[in-house]
């Protein structure tokens, strides 16, 4: 058996607490692992989650993670209640409440989440269980070790003596916290490993579960606003005559969420600083009198963003009004000039000069929003001492201290609460809605909700970053990879990991990189780089594999064989033996050698965010469309802490990737996006979806690791490579129903 | 047999290779019927396999008049002459112009699927027609289309009566030329067994009229909906010509 | 404005706003009914479907004006105890991930599954085809409905 500390130096992540009342309530820090690598971090001793054992023996375990969909709220509650032994049914599972006396912080999740919290939730829980244990040693006289406990009762052979967690949960109350814990055997677990259905399944499919959406305060004011329609514009004057006449509208003003002096936080992106605001007594009402606010808009100058933070750096932000097809024009122009080199081995050039074989190759993928089904939305009440704030957001807490500068008030007066969150994808980290609504309270010393129409949301920025990849492939005559180049770029950042498959696996290597400088602005997109890394990766090495006159699985199997015998470099961000067994895996699953008559197979793996994913597709083509019979995967995460969840985050991860890369782009003109709503911005339906998702997990006592983003990326090399078996034609531009060449790539002569 | 001035008619049965392989049995003017089988002997037209089962050359002079179907007391057509043919098949070009726009078009495409939008792309969500036109199960056209739509640019146009033609009738305008849809017009057995008088009435029905009141930024048919009435009873009034291929 | 009386869920209300609101905003401004989501305005997302006399359709599209002297029912009124053989399937295959569209799909899948007890697996995804799922659910999705359609 492991144990775990309770403590770091003399700080606990620990503490009992009388808040409960009658019974057991142990405070804890659900990021306690975080003092691991920093022990300095405070966030690490922060008591922000409990549990709590009533004397009728329920238990009540409080969980702060915000929830998008990833259902944390399920599988992190569970491993405490494994290490409490206790009947996972008894268990309630409870949002934390924030900023209460007992809850001050809390960090958000994301693909991070188990991975950070996996130890403190099991000390947690083993310390729980030891308090109750030692209870009970105490009353019955009978050395601890003597007793056992399972499914919340708690016994003692020799005596023949029985208690539930209820009785003895007061008595426990009053032991010491120990020092240190034992953890379970992983074998023994009994809930871990074990699926456990959504807690929130029940209020969710009766329409109970609270979104940002469904905030409604007392004598709440409805608000919309009105942002430039094009990036590179800002506001000049505009008219709202027509709407200030129109039946419940309040007000029409402007606010400045972000002044040009103003320290912005490291999420606080936003091309608009100045938006126009529109309150009225109801949603419908703003929505429909924000049309007929007359606005003139123009041109912004170059200028630039102070950012606050020991990453501090002065954005720049160009003037102008950009256009799609100029985008790829550039990338294009950059893509055959000189590139910062970010890692080499070897002698590439001499390599390639010397090959038997040469392939090039080279991709795109289109700006893309995130576009979740709750559009941006928050509940905001700014008294003169107070701002209570309450809705979707991924960051609370970055958000916190840039309300508290912008509204000139301490962190203790910002209180930011967490509903359930409709859909982020990478995008609710971005707060810029929060702000703004505390800013318009605070003006208009009101309770509001600010509610972003779907065209607000779709055309405010924070996109994905539009990509170019060039890719370069040298085969000796024994059809041997020698060289491999990669030089890529995007607008306005590389998506470059130089440190990632192929790196190790060939003698030659050259990873070189280049961003463009934009006024769009973007966001963190699920798999951020990686989303088009992996993908055109996966579809290149499948073009080289046929060059080589090989299976594609083989002959990247070939690769990691020479990563794990004898790797080229040191900084190899991966592991080839587990990269290795997910391909081995997928290969078995799905029968790789004898596909099923009459359809277009791919294959593609990819590694980020710690986790392993190999997706397998078979598709067939009918009217010019692909029909995804199946997506297979084989994942590697670690231990699966609840395998239902797991599974069906591989499959939406896997099918969010193929259906954007099939469908969805976001275009520019004159600085305007050019979708609005989902009429014009296709996201995947379900007719169009594939018809089964299988998934597959590697077995594995290794410390558990991320899966939201990790099944994106190999979804798509998977399809593009099937849709080459499937067609004869290659995709190489994204997404692939599109002509994005005939479309947006014939501009490349004028630049 | 005198032709000049009538509009004399000849049956042709076409075996169109249409799914059941029912028979096709048109009406064509001398002029169509050369030009019709001059297309098919030569192309060897391989959707419309022609076996010519038999060609009824039954050069009766009949008026036009009699000859059209449906309302006995029907009588404001007048007798044909070139002047009338002339201005009806004028005519014709102009509501033609209309009833390919999009907004008349979209719901007679050629598929079980309505179009959608000024660049006529078939119909997002992929909604289908269903038996009587009006959908299928929870994908019905009132699934989105109220009686009355809610204002908004892209918000779903109302109407009380939103349909496609049913499956049994399709009266397809998608990829129509304008004699094909002129023929298609006045053919009650394709027309959804209209006769004369009501194919002009066809005219102010509410859901012909909507598509000049959909809302949003969605770009209104060639002429305005009085001068496509003015035109549609000038055709019609003239003797319903189908211009020449 | 204008009085409007409406029947949602099995009770009479009577709203007092703009005759083209949408059924959408009623519900949810007015009456508090919040499991009726709204995702786009142009009923393209179907997360705001309803039951409308037995039909789903889009509350966003449906202006109160439209919808007097009709049924309403929604997510809240689905059934008494959350327990429509909708919604058990729902739990039983754990389908919502983030949840927000799941009212709208559940709608939807109830009026395909009152209409036609027994969909094959292409008229699932044809009757489904106008409710997105941002998170991808559809497999799941597909698979209840086929699971509640054997307790229709």
């Amino acid at each position: 058996m492991a144990t775990i500390k309770t403590h770091s130096n003399r700080r606990s992540f620990l503490k009992l607490s009388a808040a409960g009342g009658a019974g057991l309530m142990l405070q804890f820090s659900w990021f306690s692992g975080l003092a691991k690598n920093n022990p300095n971090a405070d966030a690490a001793y922060d008591l922000n989650g409990y549990i709590k054992i009533g004397t009728d023996g329920t238990v009540t375990i409080a969980s702060p993670n915000p929830e998008v969909g990833q259902n944390v709220k399920t599988s992190m509650p569970m491993i405490v209640a494994e290490e409490l032994d206790v009947n996972w049914k008894n268990v309630k599972v409870v949002q934390a409440p924030l900023n209460t006396d007992i809850f001050t912080r809390q960090i958000a999740g994301g693909s991070r989440s188990i991975n950070e919290s996996w130890d403190a939730l099991r000390m947690a829980g083993a310390t729980a269980r030891h308090m109750l244990v030692q209870a009970a040693a105490d009353a019955w006289k009978v050395p601890a070790s003597e007793i056992t406990l399972d499914s919340g009762v708690i016994s003692h052979t020799a005596s023949g003596k029985k208690a539930e967690f209820g009785e003895m949960a007061s008595a426990a109350s009053k032991i010491e916290v120990p020092k240190e814990v034992e953890v379970k055997n992983i074998e023994d677990f009994k809930i871990i490993r074990h699926s456990q259905r959504n807690v929130d399944g029940p209020d969710i499919v009766t329409g109970k579960a609270i979104y940002g959406l469904d905030v409604y305060g007392d004598d709440m004011v409805f608000a919309s606003i009105v942002h430039p329609p094009a990036f590179g514009m800002k506001l000049s004057s505009f008219d709202a005559k027509e709407a200030l006449s129109m039946k419940g509208i309040y007000d029409v003003f402007t606010i400045q969420p972000y002044p040009e002096d103003f320290e912005r936080g490291r999420f606080d992106v936003s091309a608009f600083p100045e938006l126009i605001v529109i309150t009225g007594d109801s949603t419908w009402r703003i929505f429909k009198a924000k049309k007929t606010i007359k606005v003139e808009w123009t041109p912004f100058d170059s200028h630039e963003v102070k950012f606050e933070g020991e990453d501090a750096s002065d954005h720049k932000v160009p003037s102008g009004k950009e256009n799609t097809d100029d985008h790829y024009a550039e990338m294009l122009k950059k893509s055959k000039e000189n590139a910062k080199e970010v890692r080499k081995d070897g002698n590439p050039e001499n390599a390639f000069s010397n090959a038997a074989k040469v392939i090039e190759r080279s991709y795109t993928a289109p700006y893309l929003a995130h576009s979740a089904l709750e559009p941006l939305t928050f509940y905001a009440n700014v008294t003169a001492d107070k701002a209570e704030l309450i809705g979707s957001i991924q960051t609370p807490e970055y958000m916190e201290q840039s309300v508290a500068r912008r509204l000139g008030m301490s962190l203790d007066q910002v209180d930011i609460q967490m509903t359930r969150i409709g859909g982020g994808f990478g995008r609710k980290l971005f707060g810029h809605y929060l702000l703004e609504a505390a800013v318009i309270s605070q003006k208009i010393k009101k309770p509001v909700k600010l509610i972003y129409t779907r065209e607000d949301d779709m055309t405010f920025g924070a996109y994905r970053p539009t990509y170019h990849a060039y890719y370069r492939a040298a085969l000796d005559e024994n059809n041997k990879l020698i060289a491999f180049h990669v030089k890529t770029g995007g607008i306005p950042e590389s998506p470059l990991f130089a440190n990632r498959f192929p790196a190790g696996t060939v003698d030659n290597y050259l990873a070189e990189e280049w961003a463009i400088e934009s006024n769009i602005t973007t966001a963190a997109f699920r798999a951020p780089r990686s989303n088009f890394m992996g993908a055109v990766e996966q579809a290149f090495l499948d073009e080289v594999a046929e060059l080589a006159g090989k299976d594609p699985i083989e002959f990247r199997l070939e690769l990691f064989e020479r990563a794990i015998e004898n790797p080229v470099g040191e900084k190899n961000d991966y592991d080839a033996e587990r990269y290795a067994g997910v391909l081995k895996l997928v290969r078995e699953k799905s029968n790789w050698v004898t596909p099923e008559p009459s359809t277009g197979r791919g294959v593609a793996a990819y590694f980020c965010h710690d986790s392993y994913v190999a997706s397998v597709i078979d598709l067939k083509m009918e009217d010019g469309k692909p029909i995804i019979s199946k997506v297979l995967c084989a994942v590697d995460c670690g231990i699966v802490v609840n395998p239902v969840a797991a599974s069906n985050m591989v499959e939406g991860g896997s099918v969010d990737g193929i259906g954007h890369a099939l469908y969805t782009i976001l275009t520019l003109k004159d600085g305007m996006p050019q979708q609005h709503n989902y009429n014009d911005y296709h996201l995947i339906r379900n007719y169009d979806a594939p018809r089964d998702v299988e998934v597959h997990f590697v077995e594995s006592d290794i410390h558990p690791t991320g899966l939201g983003e990790p099944p994106y990326a190999p979804a798509i090399g998977a399809l593009a490579n099937a849709l080459y078996n499937a067609t004869g034609k290659r995709y190489y531009n994204q997404p692939f129903m599109i002509d994005v060449e005939e479309k947006y790539l014939q501009k490349e002569e004028t630049v | 047999m005198d032709f000049k001035g009538q509009n004399v008619y000849f049956f042709i049965l076409l075996l169109k290779r249409y799914p059941h392989g029912q028979a096709d049995l048109r009406l064509y003017t001398m002029k169509e019927s050369s030009s019709l089988l001059k297309r098919f002997l030569s192309k060897g037209n391989s959707k419309f396999i022609i076996a010519i089962v038999s060609v009824s050359l039954i050069a009766m002079a009949f008026s036009v008049k009699d000859f059209r179907p449906g309302n006995d007391g029907y009588t404001s057509i007048p007798t044909e002459n070139d002047q009338n043919k002339e201005a009806s098949e004028e005519a014709f070009e102009q509501v033609y112009s209309v009833l390919m726009h999009p907004r008349c078009m979209n719901c007679h495409p050629i598929g079980d699927i309505p179009l959608q939008g000024d660049d006529s792309h078939v119909h997002n969500m992929l909604p289908q027609r269903g038996e009587d036109g009006k959908g299928v199960s929870t994908m019905k056209c009132i699934t989105c289309h109220a009686a009355t739509g809610v204002p908004g640019e892209n918000t779903p146009p109302g109407n009380p009566s939103w349909h496609l033609p049913p499956a049994d009738m399709k009266m397809v305008f998608q990829g129509k030329s304008p004699r094909e849809l002129a023929l298609q017009l006045v053919d009650p057995e394709k027309n959804g067994h209209k006769n004369m008088q009501e194919l002009r009435e066809h005219a102010v029905d509410t859901l012909v009229k909507s598509g000049w009141n959909m809302g949003g930024d969605r770009e209104l048919p060639p002429l305005s909906y009085e001068e496509f009435k003015e035109v549609w009873y000038t055709w019609i009034d003239n003797g319903a010509h189908a211009p020449s291929e | 404005m204008a009085l409007f009386d409406i029947n949602v869920n099995g009770q009479t209300h009577q709203v007092d706003v703009d005759s083209d609101t949408p059924i959408l905003w009623v519900l949810r401004d007015n009456l508090k009914l919040l499991g009726t989501k709204f995702g786009c305005g142009i009923a393209h997302c179907g997360v705001c479907t309803i039951h409308l006399d037995g039909d789903a359709v889009r509350s966003c599209s449906y202006p109160i004006s439209a919808v007097e002297n009709k049924k309403i029912v929604t997510i809240e009124g689905l059934s008494e105890n959350g327990d429509h053989p909708v919604q058990k399937a729902w739990i039983e295959h754990d389908v919502p991930q983030c949840g927000y569209c799941q009212a709208g799909q559940i709608m939807t899948a109830s009026s395909l599954l009152a209409q036609n007890s027994n969909p094959t697996d292409d008229e699932i995804r044809r009757a489904m085809n106008g409710n997105l799922c941002r998170c991808a659910t559809y497999t799941r999705i597909n698979r209840a409905i086929k699971t509640a359609s054997k307790e229709m």
